[in-house]
């Protein structure tokens, strides 16, 4: 068997020097491994709880495998509360979620004005769904308004993020050719960024979304309103029937949504 | 070089008001790149001027100091009685209703209709509020129509600008500064991104809109048979000077070499249209 074909240049046999070994990624592997044991032991994890309370939570996992299938159609309300959360706090997020884009990218903004809304859109998103639920709950009171805000609050974090980031990618040519016709800033924002993000920005509403019916758990634990205040009540009253029947549904309401929002999405680019 | 002077074009800007007038214009970019270096140009008004050189010569940097895209750093700048230089943004942004652009790549937003492309130029004639809610009123509507049965598609007004051809695109640029109503015209490469055929047909229309309208033109042009054919005028750049101004019969392919500071191939004025930066091998400054 032959290596050289007809026409090319006979092989010379001089390989290039096998590069050395990668040290950066060895030593990257052996900290990492070590930081692994050094947190096991500062825990003190043990594996110990889930065969000795296995038994004892016996009672329990027999109730979740048992569930009350009839309860989830007893709090259609609710189920219709955590809906309607998740699309009015959607809408009115996403909406204050573009203008604030639009200051915080530098084709749209003055860059004084772009450097600080990034920051303080980074603050603003560090905030978990969780602390803003609690938070509102404390200034408004637990119930749907409380969810809500919480969730118009992470949902301006997400949306704005993304689309700030699109708006940093279009394309500056009708961007220029608007500044060359003397448009203003919020001309140009209005008829050559803004046409340019709205499939982007469509699709990250609909994913704001799909996100907030997910959270939708987080937030009724946390005295938001909605199914996930079902699950709290039950839980403080140790229906597990109740609440296995509520998380199996609500997987299927989820995936079935996020299918939806998915398809929808998949057309609008 | 010094600059050639046509007889023909000093005796139209003495009869006719200047619509464009450079006194020793410097622009040095943040890189430190000097873009222009001492243009003195006066452009009379209605005048069809073709600017040629090579890529980095300063071309580019010439059209757009027209309309303030790019800053002066040194000398006057004066286009249709406004001063460029030192213009507030307010004042830039009077200015450059005054003046439309086209660029090579078309620039249009391609999401849109062509009509929304085409209202674009009566921006400065809409309000905020009015451009936020796309509200541009018929008065605008009636002027961007007919810019648009002036290059010849009006019936795609409600097609996006996608669908479009590059050439039917570039006739929407045409338009949308015809909607501006502008007396001046700068076009950056307008053909550049065409092929030949589209290239001519798009020149005739950009030259024929300017003779009905009388609007004051200046164009880069990297293709030399096209330059001679559609020109009142031409202006040679090399190093961010003007090494040539003349008319387009002055303009032989010994001025030609001059500018390009080499002997033509055959290549470079055949009928094929090939673009002279396609044959150099040296590297493209242009900012």
């Amino acid at each position: 068997m032959t290596t050289t074909a007809p026409g090319l240049k006979a092989p010379s046999g001089s390989r290039p020097p096998k590069p050395g070994p990668r040290w950066a990624v060895w030593i990257g592997i052996a900290v990492a491994a070590l930081i692994s044991v050094y947190c096991l032991v500062a825990i003190e994890f043990t594996l110990e709880p889930l065969v000795t309370n296995l038994t004892n939570g016996q009672v329990v996992i027999e109730q979740f495998l048992n569930p009350n299938w009839e309860f989830v159609w007893r709090v259609r309300d609710q189920w219709l509360v955590t809906l309607e959360i998740a699309i009015i706090a959607s809408l009115v997020g996403c909406a204050i979620a573009l203008l604030l884009a639009l200051m915080a990218s530098k084709v749209t903004a003055p860059t004084a004005l772009y450097r600080v809304m990034k920051i303080v859109l980074a603050i603003q998103r560090s905030l978990p769904d969780l602390a803003w639920v609690l938070m509102f709950a404390a200034i408004v009171g637990t119930g749907p308004l409380a969810g809500i805000l919480a969730l118009i609050m992470f949902n301006i974090g997400v949306a704005a993020k993304l689309t700030a980031e699109s708006i940093d990618a279009v394309d500056p040519g009708p961007v220029e050719a608007a500044q060359a016709v003397g448009a203003t800033g919020m001309q140009r924002a209005r008829v050559a960024v803004v046409p340019q993000v709205m499939p982007s920005f469509v699709s990250y509403s609909f994913y704001v979304f799909e996100l907030n019916i997910r959270a939708s758990l987080v937030i009724g634990i946390g005295g938001g309103g909605g199914i996930g205040e079902v699950i709290r009540v039950q839980l403080a009253s140790f229906n597990f029937e109740n609440i296995s029947a509520i998380v199996v549904a609500l997987v299927v309401v989820v995936f079935i949504l996020d299918q939806l929002s998915r398809t929808i999405r998949r057309r609008l680019i | 070089m010094p600059p050639v002077r046509s007889p023909r074009t000093s005796a139209r800007s003495d009869r006719r008001r200047s619509m464009i007038t450079f006194r020793d214009v410097h622009v040095t970019y943040p890189t430190g790149t000097k873009g222009l270096d001492g243009v003195s140009l006066e452009i009379p008004d209605g005048e069809f001027v073709v600017v040629v050189g090579l890529s980095g010569a300063g071309k580019s940097t010439l059209v757009r100091t027209i309309n303030g895209l790019v800053p002066v750093t040194a000398g006057e700048l004066e286009v249709n009685g406004r001063r460029v230089d030192g213009a507030s943004r307010r004042e830039l942004r009077r200015l450059r209703a005054e003046v439309g652009m086209i660029f090579q790549s078309f620039n249009l937003v391609t999401r849109v209709s062509v009509l929304n492309n085409v209202l674009m130029g009566r921006l400065p004639h809409t309000s905020t509020l009015a451009t936020l809610v796309g509200a541009y009123g018929g008065a605008n509507k009636d002027i961007a129509f007919d810019a648009l049965d002036r290059v010849g598609i009006m019936e795609k007004a409600y097609t996006r600008a996608s669908q479009l051809s590059g050439g039917q695109q570039q006739r929407v640029a045409i338009a949308r500064v015809l909607a501006q109503q502008a007396g001046v015209v700068l076009a950056d490469e307008p053909v550049a991104s065409l092929d030949p055929p589209t290239a001519n047909a798009v020149m005739s229309d950009l030259r024929r809109v300017q003779r009905e309208l009388g609007i004051t033109t200046v164009v880069n042009l990297h293709f030399l048979d096209l330059a001679r054919s559609f020109a009142d005028r031409i202006i040679g750049m090399r190093e961010g000077k003007v090494v040539f101004d003349g008319t387009a019969e002055q303009a032989d392919d010994r001025v030609f070499e001059e500018i390009y500071g080499r002997s033509l191939r055959a290549g470079d004025v055949a009928a094929a249209a090939v673009s002279i930066e396609g044959q150099q091998g040296e590297p493209a400054a242009e900012a």
